[in-house]
Order: C-alpha cells, then structure tokens, then sequence
C-alpha cells in the first residue's frame, strides 16, 4: 500500500507553505523529507495525520483517500505520527501514554469494560503485552510507571516514537526525532530507527541531522520554499548542486527574510511608531 | 537490575493511616443510623454532595472540562421525581420506575447540551452550562403550569422501593449509602477502563488525543451523559427525602460549592470528593454564628490551594483501592 | 409603533453600551491569556458598590449628591477597581501561569465567591438604591422618548471605548498589549514586558466594567451583590459573538446581543399570545450563545482558531 501525495497545496492567505507537491511513499522503505527552516517538511506531515487542513490535491494511502478525514480516523486507520515539540500526555503514566492508543479499536467495547470485570482484566492484559512490547524496544520498561512528563528529555523523544508505534502503524511520520538530542542519543536513535525498518511500513522522517538522514534513508525528499526540490538516493541528494545551493542560501533569500520581517512589523502596527529621520 | 531502582514504589499509605480511615468510615456508617434524625439528615446531604462530586468529577477531574452548570442535571432529576410522584400531574409511579425514567431523562439533556460544545475547542463549555444552569432555573421558576413555578412542588409521595419504605432519613441514608457506593464503583472501573484513560489524554492534550485515535468528541460526549445521569439520580433521591422541591435549591451558587468541593478534596479521586465534601457540609454545621463567613472562606481556600496545592488536599495517588491494598498487605 | 421602535432603539442602545463595557475586559484577558476570567462580573459589581461607598463618604445625603462629587466617586470608584483588578490578577491568576488551562479559570471562580460573599457580608444581600448620575429628564425625539440618564450614558460609554480605541491602536502601551495577545513567546522574545502588559489589561479591563457597573445600576436605580453574575454571562456571550480576542468585535456583539434582546422579549409575548413572557429575557442571550457555537464559533469579527492556528502560535 503506498502513500501518495497528489498535487498537494497548502495556503495561508497569501503564504504558499505547499506548492503542488507530488510524491510516491513506498511500504518497506525509510524516507527522508529535508529542507531548510520554513520549506513546509512539518506541514507535510501535518497535513497527511490530518492536523492540517489540504487546500488541494489529494492523500491517499492504496485507494483510500486520507485528506478531509478526521484526525482520529486517520490515525485509527494506521498512521502515527510524532510532533517536532514533544507532546506526551505529561501527567499520565508511560504505560497509559501508549495504552490509550487502542481507544481506535476498544471504545466499541468500553461498557463491556466497566461491567464485566474478567474480560476488562484479559483485555487489559493484552493491550498492556503490547504496550510493553513497544516500550521494551525503546528501553522504557524502567519507567513504565511514571508520569511521562517527568521523563529526561531524551527519553520522551523516545516515548514519543514507542507511542506511534505501539499499533503497529503501516505509516510511521516522524517529524525531527533528533531535534535536542545529544550525540549518544542520536546514534542510540539511528540505531533504533533502523530496526523500525519493517515490510509492510512506510516510515517518513523529517530531520536536519544529515548524518541521520543519510545513513537511515533509502529515499530523500528536498522541500524549499513549499516546492519538491529534488528527490532521490542519498548518493544523488548528496551530488546535487541545486540541493547545496538551497543550504547554503542565495542573496534572494536574505532579501525574503528581511521583507517578511517588515510585513510582520506592520501587521503589529510598529511600523506607524517608526519617526522618518 | 536497574529497573527495580528506577521504578517507583506503587501508591501506599502507611498502615495505621489506612486502618484509621476505613475503621473511621465503617463507624460512622454503622453508628449514623442510631443517632438523632438531625445528624442523619446531615449525613444524607453529606452523602448528596458526593454522589453530586463523583458525577461532576467525571467531567472536571477526569477529562479536564469545566462544567458549571451541573446543578441542572441535579434539577432536572429532582423535578422528574417530583412531577412522576406527586399530585402536580396526578402521577404515582414508584422510585424504582423513576430512577431509570431520570437517568434516561437526565443523560440525554447533557448529550443535547453537550453536543453544540464538545465538538468545539476551547473554554466554552464553561460558559455554556453556565448559562444552561441559570436558564433551567428561569424556566422552572415560570413554567407555572407545570412546576408551580418558586413555590416549588410540596407533598411528593412518601418512596418505597419493592414494599420496603425509604422516606425516612434513616432510609433514605441506606439508598444514598448504597447509591454511592454503587457509582463509586461504577466510575472508578470506568476511569481504569480505556474510555477513563481516553479521558485522560483528552485532559492533558486534546490535540494530541486525537492524534492517537482518539475520537474526542464522543469521548467527551460520553463523560458528559455520565456525569448528567449521576447528577439526575442525585436529584431523585433529594427531592424524595425532602418531599419537596423548589428552583431555590438549583442556583448557580450551588454548580459552583459542586466544583468548589471536588477542588477543595482533589481533582480526580473519590477520596477527595469525601474530603471536599466533608469540609463543605460539616464546616457550616461547626461554625453555625459564622455561616455567612463560610462561603466567603471557602472561596478563599479555593484560590489559595489552587495556588499552593492544585492536587487538592487528598493527593491523587491515594484512592480507596490503596487504602485497602495498604491495609492488607504483609 | 414608530414612536415604540425608536423607544426600543434607544433602549437597546443604552443597554448595549453597558454591555460594550464589560465585554471588553472579558475579550482582552481572553485575547492575551486564553482564560474566562469569571470574576469579571463582579468588577462590575464592585464598580457600582465602590461608588456608592465613594459617594456616601463624600456627602450626607446620597439622594441630593452635586454633580463634583459624582464625577470624583464615578473616577474614584473605577480607578479603585482596575487597581483591584491588578492586585487580584498578581495574587490569583499570576502564580498559575504556567499551570494547567483549568487552574486560572477556577481560581477566578473562587475570586468571584469570595468577591459576592465578601459583599453580601459588609453591604447586606438585599438590593440597595443606586442614585441616578444624571438629572433625570425625558425628550421626545423622533416619537419616542429618550431620558437624559440614557444619553448620559451613551456619552460616558462612547468616551470610554473612544479611549480605548485610541489606547489600543495608537498608543505605544496599546501597540504592546496587542503584540502580547498577537503571541506571548514572540513579544516575550522581542523584550517586550509582558508581566506589564498583563497588568495593564487587568487595569482596564475592570475600569471599564466598574463603569458599566456604575452606570447600569443608575440607569436601573438599584444595585445588588450578586447582579455581576447575569449581566456577566451575557457580556461574555456579546463577547463570543463578536468574535473573542476582537474588540471591535466585542462592542458589535453588545449592541447586537441588546438589540436582540429588546426585540425579542418585546415580540416574544405578541406572537405566542402572552405564553411566553418577559420573564425569558435572560433566555434570549443563552439561545444567541448557542446559536453562534453551532454555526459561527469563530464569532462575527473573530479569527477560527484551529488547531492549525495554535500549533503555529506554539512553534513560533
Ligand atoms: N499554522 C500555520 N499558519 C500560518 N502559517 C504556517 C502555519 N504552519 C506553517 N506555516 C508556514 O508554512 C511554512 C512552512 O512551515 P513548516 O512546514 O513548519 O516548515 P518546516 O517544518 O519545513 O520548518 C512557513 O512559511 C510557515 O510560516
Ligand atoms: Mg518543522
């Protein structure tokens, strides 16, 4: 099953974070989507987990159409994601952090829960083999149950991946896992992803640790300014001028940042302070 | 191993705390039958107060939503049992009919109250009951044809249930008693089951939630008609232990002291609410010249601990599954 | 009937600007904290209960006070309540800054009893006469007729929302407070100093409803403890009509919600024969509240906020 993205746009009044991207995600493969500050990585993702809105084109993943979903249905249906800012439910534990992402398949039976106390403690013992399945990959059974807000930085991130993971997704987005991460704990989350690596999942990372990106991805994508730049191997990412160039930055760019600077000073109304002399 | 350091010890209290508390608990329900009517009255609205505070916590303490009108959930079961058992329509039908009639009744008046809201994001739900509480009260207040408008309803049939009288206080406090339990019981397996937990992630980041598939609309929704059904059958039973009901009961001031308590105790656990409404019911019965003061104070104590303790003053781990746990272990 | 519409213009007029007045402080605590201060009301009640204090301070007989000593109890009476509102803010609201959404909210809940309570003890819970600011005198204009306490009113409010427009859009302290409510981290960054900001809307926005207070209760002649409470939940549901966070939008939806409800609860009893009374007037503002929710949350002059809206404000 792939996920595909059909002449994808996203607007914000006149700001085009997305412009007509069009992609092909393959199950088994680990994609990178890279790209400098503001090039719409995290909108992307944001947009096929259903956070965002499409303005148009299409997600599907196989024949089903994603986009205009609800949020919940989307990830009932197999897509996990994790956030660029951590976003763990701080004051439940570890292991009800991940448990709560089978309300998708038990809600149905919450009453049956509540009246009948056998089948509550056999199917809490399943959902908790799983939960612990996941969080044993993520070396997290020490602190299954503290509050998840209480947790070192480091071992949130990797909370957070365990909690997308925990229902065996058959999309797993990842939006900047190693972002505030030291370097032991990058390599120890390369290390991770890797074995994340799964035939029938297609797994998206956003990232800007290209020693990450290109040692985990099979396919990269290069957004800049909402537009697919360049997509291919790392090798070819790599020998790509255009890509270098998008890094490095060009005078156009400074001259954007400057005037994007004086719009949102104008729209605050500062400008009118502003004396001429 | 290393997990067994890093792991925290499981919720405990000590020993004597735990056998103190329950001993406590099983004389008080022992002896309160045996006193005076007074004092079994002032257990009855004890027992009021928190069967009100379990229902309400649902929506406060579990899933994070500030409800202030629940005292119209409390007035619609309370008129239901009135209008079905009194001569106001000529209608006798018994307790035990009535109970499931306002559960029905009172669960879906919060599903249709709820359902504009809960799907919106935000604190409007705050304002919406809030408005909800006052215009159940204006309505009852002039719908004189129907519920005798500030005189209120007088004369509500003396219940029984199967043959067996509850309109004696001492009565009725054995209903309450076993109404308590019943949906102490019923909302404590709800909070361990996957809707309780779906409750809780709703509380921490709705967003979030429903990024993990959660459906938080109906989540919300669910809590919402629990919380209304627990408030209508806490309505029932005071209208049939008073034998009379009027809109004066019903104020706004009310919907709050319900919130009041649960924060007062500590949001989220039954103890608290015990707690919540032991210090709402008994302080005024104490300080009897200062009642006026009462409110004032507790408006007070809510700022302050809001501030110094937001927990309330019962921590969250120590529920009474510990307390016993704590009593029975080696 | 013409002479009746114009009278009900005027009504609904002199009402929506009291409205105005006190919806404006819910919609800018709202637009810079996110949080439903619910003793906001009771600003509006102190306003009237403080004047009237001011007031029999400074002459014997209330009933006969001169115009000064008016004025100074009016300007006295709201500069104390927006520093009160400023003093509440740093003790209540403050410390749970960075709490959980719930805890300012509830902790305004408390303030609010404590406020009512507070009142009732000193002041007695039975309602007290409020003496009018204005010389009582009726015009007939266009028909209808219009007391010299209804333009009286018109005129403080217009001055009042006046000011605050120009504050708010002009003044550098104004351009401040809206960068806070624009997004905190940013104005944070930028060095501007939020606490300030903060306090400077706890300032005005219960100035503003303590003169509201102060002119409701002349207009009306009676004042009361616990008259924050209503007059509160429909200011706040002009204010969610408009739009909230907006003040334009909140003054819009004043004079809406006013209109609506001076027409409705003069139809109401026409068309249903009498069956249904004025005594639904407050019910008219709950339905609007509902109303919007369902088709327009966003409210009239309000931006939709999304949760795309608020991850931006989150990672930016
Ligand atoms: N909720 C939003 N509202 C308005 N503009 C947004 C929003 N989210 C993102 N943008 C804009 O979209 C563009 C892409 O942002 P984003 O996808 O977050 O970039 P990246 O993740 O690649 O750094 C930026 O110009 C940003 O300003
Ligand atoms: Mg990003």
């Amino acid at each position: 099953m792939n996920l595909v993205f059909e002449n994808l746009r996203k607007q914000y009044g006149s700001n085009v974070a997305i412009d007509d991207v069009s992609a092909v995600f393959e199950p088994g493969l680990i994609h990178g989507i890279i790209g400098p500050n503001g090039a719409g990585k995290s909108t992307l993702i944001n947009m096929t987990a259903g956070s965002y809105t499409v303005t148009s084109g299409r997600i599907l993943l196989g024949d089903r159409q994603i986009s205009g979903l609800k949020k919940y249905q989307i990830a009932g249906s197999g897509i996990a994601r994790t956030y660029q800012n951590i976003r763990l439910f701080d004051q439940m534990t570890v292991l009800d952090n991940l448990e709560v992402c089978y309300y998708a398949d038990d809600a149905g039976l919450a009453w049956k829960e509540v009246l009948w106390p056998p089948y509550a403690k056999s199917r809490e013992a399943e959902r908790h083999a799983q939960c612990r399945k996941a969080l044993a990959q993520f070396d997290l059974l020490p602190w299954i149950s503290e509050d998840a807000g209480s947790l070192p930085y480091g071992r949130q991130r990797m909370l957070e991946i365990a909690r997308a993971l925990v229902r065996d997704p058959s999309v797993l987005l990842l939006d900047e896992p190693a972002a505030g991460l030291n370097h032991a704990e990058t390599a120890e989350l390369t290390a991770r992803l890797r074995a994340l690596r799964a035939p029938h999942r297609i797994m998206i990372i956003v990232e800007h640790d290209m020693d990450l990106v290109m040692a985990l991805c099979d396919r990269i994508l290069v957004m800049h300014h909402g537009k697919l730049l360049f997509q291919g191997t790392p090798a070819e990412v790599q020998g790509n001028t255009e890509v270098q160039q998008a890094y490095l930055g060009t005078s156009n760019d400074i001259d954007e940042i400057k005037s994007a600077a004086q719009d949102r000073r104008a729209k605050l109304g500062l400008r009118a302070r502003q004396r001429s002399g | 191993m290393a997990s067994t350091v890093l792991t925290t010890a499981p919720a405990r209290a000590p020993r004597w705390l735990a056998f103190l508390l329950i001993a406590l608990a099983a004389a008080l329900i022992v002896a309160t039958p045996f006193l005076p009517n007074y004092y079994i009255r002032v257990a009855n609205s004890l027992l009021i107060y928190i069967l009100l505070g379990i229902g309400l916590n649902i929506v406060v303490g579990y899933a994070g939503l500030l409800d202030l009108g629940f005292v119209a959930f409390y007035a619609v079961g309370a008129y239901t049992y009135a209008l079905l058992a009194s001569n106001q329509l000529g209608i006798h039908l018994p307790l035990l009919a009535i109970l499931p009639i306002a559960a029905v009744i009172g669960a879906a008046t919060g599903i249709l109250l709820g359902l504009p809201v809960l799907r919106l994001r935000g604190d409007y739900l705050a304002i919406v009951t809030l408005g909800f509480g006052e215009i159940i009260r204006i309505v009852i207040n002039n719908m004189d044809w129907l519920t005798n408008g500030p005189k209120g309803i007088p004369a509500l049939d003396r219940a029984d249930m199967l043959g067996i009288s509850v309109a004696r206080p001492s009565e009725i406090f054995w209903l309450l008693l076993v109404t308590c339990i019943l949906a102490g019981l019923a909302v404590w397996r709800l909070q361990k089951s996957i809707l309780g937990k779906a409750w809780a992630a709703i509380r921490e980041d709705q967003d979030a939630a429903a990024g993990v598939g959660v459906n938080t609309t109906n989540a919300k929704l669910a809590a919402f008609a629990i919380s209304a059904t627990i408030g209508s059958i806490a309505g029932v039973i005071f209208a049939a232990s008073q034998r009379f009901v009027s809109p004066e009961s019903f104020s706004l001031q009310e919907s709050i002291l319900i919130v009041l308590l649960i924060v007062i105790g500590g949001i989220g656990n039954i103890l608290g609410i015990i707690a919540g409404a032991a210090i709402l019911i008994l302080l005024p019965e104490v300080l009897r010249e200062f009642a006026e003061w009462r409110i004032l104070f507790l408006g007070l104590l809510m700022v302050v601990l809001i501030i110094i303790r937001p927990g309330g003053i019962v921590p969250r781990s120590l529920g009474p599954d510990v307390l016993f746990k704590s009593l029975f272990r080696r | 009937m013409w002479g009746t519409i114009v009278q009900q213009t005027f009504n609904a007029l002199t009402i929506g600007a009291i409205y105005a007045l006190i919806a404006l402080g819910y919609t800018m605590v709202y637009g810079v904290l996110r949080m439903i201060n619910f003793a906001h009301g009771e600003m509006f009640m102190l306003g009237a209960y403080a004047a009237f204090v001011l007031l029999a301070l400074m002459v014997p007989d209330i009933g006969a006070a001169g115009a000064l000593a008016l004025t100074a109890a009016f300007f006295g009476a709201i500069l104390l309540v927006g520093f009160a509102g400023v003093g509440i803010e740093r003790l209540a609201y403050k410390p749970l800054r960075h709490s959980t959404r719930l805890a300012p909210m509830l902790s305004s809940l408390g303030v609010s009893l404590f406020l009512v309570t507070g009142v009732q003890i000193a002041a007695g819970p039975q309602p007290r006469m409020f003496p009018h600011l204005f010389p009582n005198q009726r015009y007939e204009v266009l028909g209808g007729s219009i007391t010299s306490v209804q333009i009286g009113i018109l005129i403080a409010a217009f001055i009042l929302m006046l000011g605050l427009h120009f504050f708010v859009n002009r003044s550098r302290l104004g351009i401040i407070v809206r960068a806070v409510s624009e997004s905190r981290p940013t104005a944070q960054l930028l060095g501007i100093n939020v606490n300030g900001a903060i306090s400077l809307i706890f300032f005005l926005g219960p100035l503003l409803g303590a003169s509201g207070g102060i002119l409701y209760s002349s207009y009306y002649g009676i004042m009361t403890p616990t008259m924050g409470a209503v007059v509160g939940l429909k200011a706040f549901t002009a204010a969610i009509l408009g739009g909230i966070g907006s003040i334009p939008g909140a003054m819009l939806g004043a004079f809406i919600l006013a209109f609506v409800e001076v027409v409705g609860t003069a139809l109401l009893p026409i068309l249903t024969n009498g069956a249904i009374g004025t005594e639904y007037r407050d019910v008219f503002a709950f339905a609007i509240l509902i109303l919007v929710l369902l088709f327009r949350p966003a409210g009239l002059l309000g931006e939709a906020v999304s949760e795309e809206s608020m991850v931006y404000k989150r990672e930016f």
